[in-house]
């Protein structure tokens, strides 16, 4: 049963579609990534999947339980965490102060109740973390501003898989990083699924999303085009599922399930 | 790990730590400890200040009479003391207030109305808790205000409290255009207990450092505290976080101006009265020592602390120059220079963080 899925989603934007009857859907411990040309829903579907937008129509089940968000707060807490494009850290506080932020340890006690937060205890929880999912950094007391754009993607991600054991959604994680960089990047999403979280793995680079994806969604005008394998499918195919010069029903690798 | 594509080299960056620059250039170190840097040169302009003004002021002009300086003098550290209260007050306000990347330049007419209630209604015959109470409640709607004009309202903080700056002044004016001295029983009172001092400390002095206290270990041990410089680095990010941006907004300036209020009542109970041309330009003082103690006006830098050493700087510094009979211009464009030279600092700091 798929941990995550969409049914028939529409989302208009004035006279404009965004999506049009798009399915998708994500089982346990698998990264699947959406790919589609610019204007084909991507953001679109991936903001109503982390509940920033809510769908016109269609259904989200999670485990066959159909459930509504009406913010990414909800999305959150029935345990989707989303790793943006801006990553939407804060570059002048620490390492160990993002991972936590806005879910800071309390002090036991008197100082907890009134709001102190226990320094030592998310310091130590945060550097184990990031040493389970192997983010090197120099120290978990560096702020966010002197890592290096790898180092600030993989704080972002452990942040969401610090939160989400279940389902992390990456708006183009390695779309701003060079070639070592991004490396880093997709070694830890490996290492995000082998602890057994699905990923949704959202990304323009071809190269990459075969490199971590053990399956493709493209869309299409705001439809999914197709689900391809990356073992057999070639690069052709899925640009060609993606520009429309390869029909939805046809092509070998492709099932549109 | 499968080496799956030849453009990609799988882990390198996480495991081997020689890829990430380990930056050691003079400059980068420099960046990495400024705020101690900074901390240490105030200390150390502190330091010479005071020694500066101490050998300064020794009546007979011998080294030998050090003991008899006038600066080092009880009562005129005492002087000190009183006149950094109010001053120091309305900076730990503005404290807050900057590390979120606003600014409250409505803090000096508040104090200017706040005094000018209180002393109007003292004299009146009110009793101190009233007055105290009213004046408090009039300063919570106000910081209230000025919350909602920046969070809800979406104007700059410079322009809404700005705007703020000139409703109060005028409101003062309009409550009583002239001087009002404290001359009921109540009114006596609270002079005194404002002017005394408890073990050689001065009153006003002993509120300053509970309010810098009780404001220090607020925000830096707080999740609250936290929280407000988390919207000073990335208010995006805090909101994403599910941090409450509006109330962290409004909670920054309640509290400048219920420490402006508190320092409109210092104000008043230190002078004996009220006068409408009080406390012009206070805001402004306010500022200057949360910018030198490594406060950042792009936010989410600046701590009590720090604020202190600024408070401490400038008090001395102002309090030195009138001892040795200095022209008043010249404290004025001392200190204005020395904003300036650390505002640089803060530029340049910036730069290279974003730069670099």
């Amino acid at each position: 049963m798929p941990i995550l899925a969409a049914q028939n989603i529409v989302k208009r934007y004035g006279s404009v579609t965004a999506l049009e009857g798009a399915d998708f859907e994500i089982y346990p411990g698998e990264v699947v990534a959406l790919i589609g040309d610019n204007g084909a829903g991507k953001s679109t579907l991936v903001k109503i999947l982390s509940g920033a937008v809510r769908p016109d129509s269609g259904t989200i089940t999670m485990r066959g339980e159909p459930v509504s968000f009406h913010g990414p707060r909800d999305a959150r807490a029935k345990g989707i965490e989303t790793v943006y494009q801006d990553l939407a850290l804060a570059p002048d506080l620490d390492v160990a102060s993002n991972l936590y932020l806005g879910r800071e340890i309390k002090q036991p006690g008197l100082l907890g109740f009134l709001d102190f937060y226990n320094q030592r205890a998310m310091r130590e929880q945060a550097d184990r973390h990031l040493k389970d999912l192997k983010v090197n950094l120099r120290s978990i007391r560096q702020t966010v501003d002197t890592l290096s754009g790898g180092q600030r993607q993989s704080v972002a991600v452990a942040r969401a898989v610090l939160w989400s054991k279940e389902i992390v959604i990456m708006d183009e994680p390695t779309a701003a990083l060079g070639v070592a960089q991004s490396g880093m990047v997709l070694e830890l999403v490996k290492r995000v699924r082998e602890a057994g979280t699905a990923v949704v793995f959202i990304s323009h680079n071809m190269p990459h999303v075969w490199e971590v994806a053990d399956r493709m969604v493209v869309l299409r005008r705001g439809r999914r085009a197709g689900t391809l394998n990356p073992a057999t499918a070639t690069m052709d195919q899925a640009v060609s599922l993606m520009t429309g010069a390869l029909p939805a029903t046809e092509g070998e690798a492709i099932s549109t399930q | 790990m499968a080496n799956s594509s030849g453009a990609i080299t799988p882990g390198a960056g996480l495991t081997a730590p020689g890829l990430e620059p380990v930056s050691r250039t003079p400059r980068e170190w420099i960046l990495a400890r400024i705020d101690l840097l900074l901390r240490l040169g105030l200390v150390l302009i502190i330091v010479v200040e005071a020694i500066f003004f101490t050998l300064r002021t020794i009546p007979s002009g011998s080294l030998t009479d050090i003991g008899s300086s006038t600066f080092i003098s009880g009562s005129n550290l005492q002087n000190v003391g009183r006149q950094m209260a109010v001053n120091g007050v309305l900076a730990v306000g503005e404290t807050f207030v900057i590390i979120t990347a606003g600014i409250d330049l409505s803090v000096g007419s508040l104090v200017a109305l706040a005094g000018m209630i209180a002393a109007v209604s003292l004299a009146n015959g009110w009793g101190i808790f009233p007055v105290v109470a009213l004046v408090m409640g009039l300063s919570l709607l106000v910081g209230i205000i000025n919350g909602l004009l920046v969070g809800v309202a979406r104007i700059p903080p410079f322009i809404a409290t700005l705007g703020m700056l000139g409703v109060l002044r005028g409101a003062c004016y309009l409550i009583n255009p002239q001087s009002v001295s404290l001359s009921t029983p109540d009114g006596l009172n609270f002079n005194n207990w404002v002017i005394d001092s408890v073990h050689g400390l001065p009153t006003i002095f002993l509120a300053l450092l509970i309010i810098a206290l009780i404001g220090g270990v607020f925000l830096r041990f707080t999740r609250r505290g936290r929280y407000i410089y988390a919207l000073g680095s990335n208010p995006e990010s805090a909101r994403r976080v599910g941090i409450n941006v509006l109330a962290t907004l409004l909670t920054v300036y309640v509290i400048s101006a219920l420490l402006a209020g508190i320092g409109g009542l210092l104000l008043t109970g230190r002078l004996g009265g009220a006068n409408p041309t009080n406390a012009v330009g206070y805001e402004l003082d306010a500022i200057a020592p949360v910018v030198l103690g490594g406060g950042s006006l792009f936010g989410a830098r600046g701590s009590i602390f720090g604020t202190m050493l600024g408070v401490v700087l400038v008090n001395v510094l102002s309090n030195g120059l009138d001892l040795i009979n200095a022209d008043p211009h010249v404290q004025q464009i001392v200190e204005g220079g020395l904003l300036i030279a650390i505002v640089w600092v803060d530029q340049w700091r910036k730069g290279r963080a974003t730069n670099g």
